[in-house]
């Protein structure tokens, strides 16, 4: 299919050094006879775009330049696609480009074509935004013809509100986020969660802040790190390292590392770090208000009555709280010469054999109170000199951009140059160290690179051969991606507008103050009151009435707010998956398509199965995409022509028009007895729409 | 499309293989039905022994919440006793008051009165029993239909060979790959999900026949694993929907008075659907049974769940033995742990998961048979400790599967049927 430079012709083109081989270097001259060697990457409103040899990318008036320079530049074929939106960020992504280049160059390989704007406008709306476009938003793309726009619609999604979804439902799976854990709703987790993304906190304070976060769950809701886990802070410990810095020490917790270097005694010193931080059933909260809290429980009428009372007070003594004590000791079954099973663990940080300079461990180890420990791990595990925490997260962003990782599995850094180009991965966790731990800026780094705008690679990769990133891999959307997609269609763009803010509802209607200052009439009113809220959300679900209020509303509306309530079609909540129930029931579309039950961390499946399939085929979702009142439909039936009308379709499904021969057998379909129903079926049940070019 | 497609296995997991040969350097093998991870060891004499691969299939039965075993296959006298004194049965023994048609099969199946496990919470004691490994949040376990589907391929062309009635798949399939994973039936009476198309016949074949026109464009440009499996699960859930085997989960074929027998309930018509897809060659199916957290009224729950229990069982240790399928079939029941001899305050029984029982028949295992005690109050374990893991084991005996051999999953972690468990030998006949 595709064109492929022969390699004679491609060694003409290649310039020596580390340079991109599709670029042509000429000097140009100035009006006044300065000059710059330098690529031309194109023309627009007067400004004549030059890229150096380092990746800077230089804006000079056009009438700036010499005259057989400005007829040059009225002529030539710019190099590349597009303008960066501005030059350090050109050369931030040209550097990478470079780097990669010099991979695949080394291996004799070359980057695959740049990608088509149909290909690209619906890859980075499923990359930043987590949806594919509508029908409107793709043709806007399309029909622009300034040379900055692939620039301009990435800095788009990335303040859009669609962004802070996609970026949570990462987030959501790494860290196995559930709306019930502790038979308490993590709402409050959530929320805070999604307001560190959209206020595009650094990720080094955001980690900073889960490791180190005191008090209740209904409080503070970065609690819920270490809370998702109370009781049990060894597995806690093993997925922070794992997931953080991709220390991989899962197997240390239970005995030495059989490959990798981590022993169990120094799984227990990092663990040790936490010995003093209580998460089971905090007892200062509740402390001397306890007894109160049980006499006013006893004087509730019914046992019903009372287990919801019971419940209440264990929600309320959800918290973290620091002891002036490490207690971690070695296991019962510890066997290792080095110590004795059951002997108290004093705190150590681990270090690695790279790590020359040890910066990130200076000033940590100095203190004599306990209650800091956590405090010390936090500054050491989230320094910008840990030779791990940046790598670990600029490479999992890198992985959520394309597809994936250039060190996998992610969790695993313990040996940077078993990764496919190690140069590549050092230069990403030094570029997200340079950008301050800013995920939106390093995100718009990557997708401005060629390597991001290039033709997914379409080939099956044969055995042990390392993929070098001739382009961003082919891949199925994520369970997110495609039920926002199929919301998209029905609804359009204002599917983003919806969102669920469970957290502050939660907590106002939970929190019950249990200090121990308040007298018992007070207690048993706060008490009384706080249950009759919690009925309100309902037995075990976390759906349940609000759903049926949002329907009912619905129905006597007729113009939607979306802001308020999002539509309901045939059961289905049409909102985003990250303002719908974490994870969502079983049957669910976003469950049966792949989304982590959040039980084990980075679990998301993009693996088909029969129950999936069926569910494509004859479930709810294709029967509300091909309804008549669903905006796809809607849209393409106000066309004249069926020809225009199979464009519509192909423009809302795929952000491309059809070919002549799919338009040729699309109208026919529809000649021959097809509906526009069917063919909402066809297209939905493609490989074309659930993976992302 | 093409209907008749030779079906490859769809075992590739896509992850684990993208990340093995892109990363890695490693290759990790897949097949179907093969070893389809890499083995540590290359596999040992294949055991044998009384019992061994004597089950084609499995029924394993799951009650939900603690079944009490005082109450139902291990009763006791005096204040242990309960609501209803304990019946005599066909065997040597006796069981729980409730037991009544129980009673009349006892010569069918065996008793461990012996079982021990390590935690009082639900889900992780249903977790424990279910696939022998605690949870963890790095790795999920498989249930034992996921393990033979790894040593002894699928059990069926079409149809899954790993099949759960009223409860979740609930990642049955561990760490192999999600063509592994149950099957979920949540209602017997409604069958398959999602099976039935709203479309006619006449538009359904236009409709694939357009799908497999205007996808074909993409197919051709990208034929990578990930696409082509797609393409195969589209297949084979076209050639699932339009074969008779989807029979294998209408109950209305089955007689009203048969369905009467097993119980016009969940559990019961989910047992009768479990001998069904037996008898079409599904190899392991689950059946779960809610309602056992008695903590209180026990009385009134044996009344309801107990008897549901004793009728379903019963019905299906009967029907199948009628049909044959009784010596290839292992029929098992069991729960994450059973209830407390004393009863509390709300004439209920708590969690007790020190000692409790589980029942085992067909596929080899012996009838009238009591395998280990529990004291005489119902409170420990009192002979032959058995754990869930050797309660797992055995299973994975009777199946034919080799117990010790020694599996990795993809990020190369060592697991085995059972987590080491040993087969109780002396249930086998």
């Amino acid at each position: 299919m595709k064109m492929r430079l022969c390699l004679p012709l491609a060694c003409v083109l290649l310039v020596t050094g580390l340079q991109a081989d599709n670029e042509v270097y000429r000097t140009w001259t100035d009006a006044q006879g300065r000059k710059l060697e330098a690529t031309f990457r194109g023309i627009e409103n007067g400004n004549v775009f030059l890229q150096v040899r380092n990746g800077y990318v230089y804006r000079l008036a056009l009438d700036k330049l010499s005259a057989a320079d400005q007829q040059a530049a009225k002529t030539l074929k710019p190099e590349g696609l597009g303008i960066p939106s501005d030059p350090n960020l050109a050369q931030a992504a040209a550097q990478i480009d470079m780097l990669v280049e010099a991979g695949l160059k080394k291996a004799a390989q070359k980057p695959n074509p740049l990608a088509s704007d149909e290909q690209f406008v619906r890859r980075v709306f499923l990359d930043l935004a987590g949806r594919i476009p509508t029908r409107e938003e793709a043709l806007e793309f399309i029909n622009d013809t300034s040379l900055s726009k692939r620039a301009k619609v990435i800095d788009r999604l990335l303040e859009s509100e669609g962004y802070r979804s996609h970026l949570f439902n990462y987030f959501a799976d790494m860290l196995r986020m559930a709306d019930v854990a502790q038979k308490a709703r993590f709402y409050t987790y959530q929320d805070w969660l999604k307001g560190q993304i959209s206020g595009n906190v650094p990720w080094n304070k955001i980690v900073q802040t889960m490791m180190t976060a005191d008090g209740k769950l209904l409080e503070n809701g970065a609690t819920g790190y270490l809370l998702r886990d109370a009781g049990m802070r060894l597995d806690n410990l093993s997925l922070t390292l794992s997931t953080f810095i991709g220390a991989n020490v899962s197997c240390a917790q239970c005995h030495d590392h059989p490959f990798a270097d981590w022993t169990q005694r120094q799984f227990y010193e990092m663990a040790a770090f936490f010995g003093a931080t209580e998460t089971y059933g905090a007892k200062g909260n509740a402390g001397g208000g306890m007894q109160g809290v049980r006499k006013v429980i006893a004087s509730l009428g019914d046992r019903r009555l009372q287990q919801q009372a019971k419940n209440l007070v264990r929600v309320n003594a959800l918290a973290v709280e620091d002891s002036s004590t490490n207690d971690l000791k070695m296991p019962d079954d510890y066997k290792y010469p080095d110590a004795r099973p059951g002997d108290l663990v004093a705190p150590k940080l681990i270090t690695w054999s790279d790590d020359k300079t040890k910066k990130a461990y200076q000033g940590v180890q100095t203190t004599k109170h306990d209650e800091q420990l956590r405090e010390q791990f936090a500054k050491w595990m989230t320094s910008p000199d840990n030779p791990r925490f940046a790598m670990t997260i600029a490479n999992r962003m890198w992985k959520h951009i394309f597809g994936l990782a250039v060190k996998e599995p992610v969790t695993d850094l313990d040996d940077p140059a078993a990764s496919v180009n190690p140069a590549l991965l050092h230069h990403l966790a030094n570029e997200m160290v340079r950008l301050k731990f800013d995920l939106k800026q390093f995100l718009r780094v990557l997708c401005n690179t060629q390597t991001y705008q290039r033709e997914a690679t379409s080939h099956e990769l044969a055995d042990n051969t390392p993929y070098l990133f001739p382009g961003p891999i082919l891949r199925r959307m994520t369970a997110e991606q495609a039920w926002d997609s199929c919301a998209t269609l029905v609804v359009g763009a204002d599917v983003d507008k919806f969102k669920g803010h469970r957290g502050d509802t939660y907590a106002k209607a939970m929190n019950i103050d249990l200090s121990g200052g308040v007298s018992p009439d007070v207690l048993k009113g706060q008490i009384e009151n706080a249950m009759a809220s919690m009925r309100q959300f309902g037995g075990g679900k976390a759906e349940g009435k609000p759903k049926n209020r949002k329907k009912r509303m619905m129905n006597q509306t007729s113009e939607e707010d979306l802001t308020l309530a999002p539509p309901v079609r045939d059961g289905l909540v049409l909102a985003r998956a990250s303002e719908l129930p974490q994870p969502e029931k079983d049957q669910h579309f976003l469950r049966m398509f792949g989304q982590s039950d959040r039980q084990i961390a980075d679990s998301e499946s993009e693996e088909g199965s029969i129950p999936q399939v069926l569910m494509l085929m004859n479930g709810e979702a294709q029967r509300v995409i091909g309804e008549k009142d669903s905006l796809v439909v809607k849209t393409a039936s106000a066309q004249k022509t069926p020809e225009q009308q199979v464009e519509s379709l192909y423009l809302s499904f795929f952000s491309r028009k059809p070919r002549a021969d799919e338009l040729a057998t699309a109208v026919a379909g529809l000649g021959n007895g097809m509906t526009m129903r069917d063919l909402t079926w066809v297209l939905f049940n493609t490989r074309e729409f659930i993976f992302v070019e | 499309m093409n209907l008749h497609n030779q079906l490859d296995p769809i075992s590739r997991r896509a992850f684990c293989e993208r990340w093995a040969s892109a990363a890695l350097g490693v290759t990790v093998l897949h097949s179907l039905g093969g070893r389809s991870f890499a083995a540590e060891a290359t596999a040992a004499a294949a055991p044998t022994g009384p019992g061994f691969g004597k089950a084609k299939n499995v029924i394993f039965l799951q009650m939900v919440g603690g079944m009490t075993h005082i109450d139902t296959l291990d009763p006791k006298d005096g204040p242990t006793q309960g609501p209803k004194a304990p019946i005599k049965t066909k065997a040597d023994f006796q069981l729980g008051g409730t037991m009544e048609n129980l009673a009349k099969q006892a010569d069918k199946f065996s008793i461990i009165r012996s079982m021990t496990s390590k935690t009082g919470v639900h889900a992780a004691g249903q977790y424990v029993i279910r696939t022998g490994y605690e949870q963890r949040g790095t790795i999920k376990h498989p249930n034992i239909g996921a393990w033979a589907q790894h040593f002894l391929g699928s059990s069926h062309k079409t149809l899954p060979s790993n099949v759960c009635v009223n409860r979740q798949p609930q990642n049955g399939n561990g760490f192999f790959p999600s063509s592994f994973s149950p099957l979920p039936i949540l209602d017997p009476d409604v069958g398959l999900q999602y099976a039935k198309s709203e479309a006619t016949p006449d538009q359904m074949v236009k409709r694939l026949a357009m799908l497999d026109q205007l996808d074909a464009g993409f197919r051709d440009r990208f034929k990578t694993s990930e696409v082509k499996s797609y393409t195969q699960f589209y297949d084979k859930t076209i050639s699932i929907m339009s074969s008779t085997d989807l029979e294998a989960f209408h109950l209305d074929d089955e007689p009203e008075a048969l369905k009467e027998k097993y119980g016009k309930n969940k559990f019961g018509q989910g047992c009768l659907l479990a001998r069904r897809l037996v008898e079409k060659g599904i190899r392991y199916i689950e059946v779960a049974k809610g309602g056992w957290d008695m903590h209180n009224n026990i009385d009134d729950g044996l009344e309801e769940h107990g008897a549901e229990l004793d009728v379903a069982l019963s019905a299906l240790l009967e029907d199948l033995k009628e049909r044959g399928l009784l010596e290839s079939t292992l029929v098992v029941l069991c729960s994450e742990f059973g209830r407390g001899p004393k009863i509390n305050g709300n004439a209920g029984r708590d969690h007790h998961p020190k000692v409790f029982s589980t029942l085992l028949a067909g596929g080899g295992i012996k009838g009238g048979f009591i395998y280990g005690s529990s004291d005489k109050e119902g409170m420990a374990v009192a002979d032959k400790q058995t754990s869930p893991q050797d309660f797992l084991s055995t299973i994975g005996w009777s199946l034919g599967l080799p117990v010790d051999e020694v599996v990795m999953s993809p990020s190369n972690r060592p697991f085995t049927v059972g987590d080491k468990g040993k087969p109780v030998m002396e249930l086998f006949a």
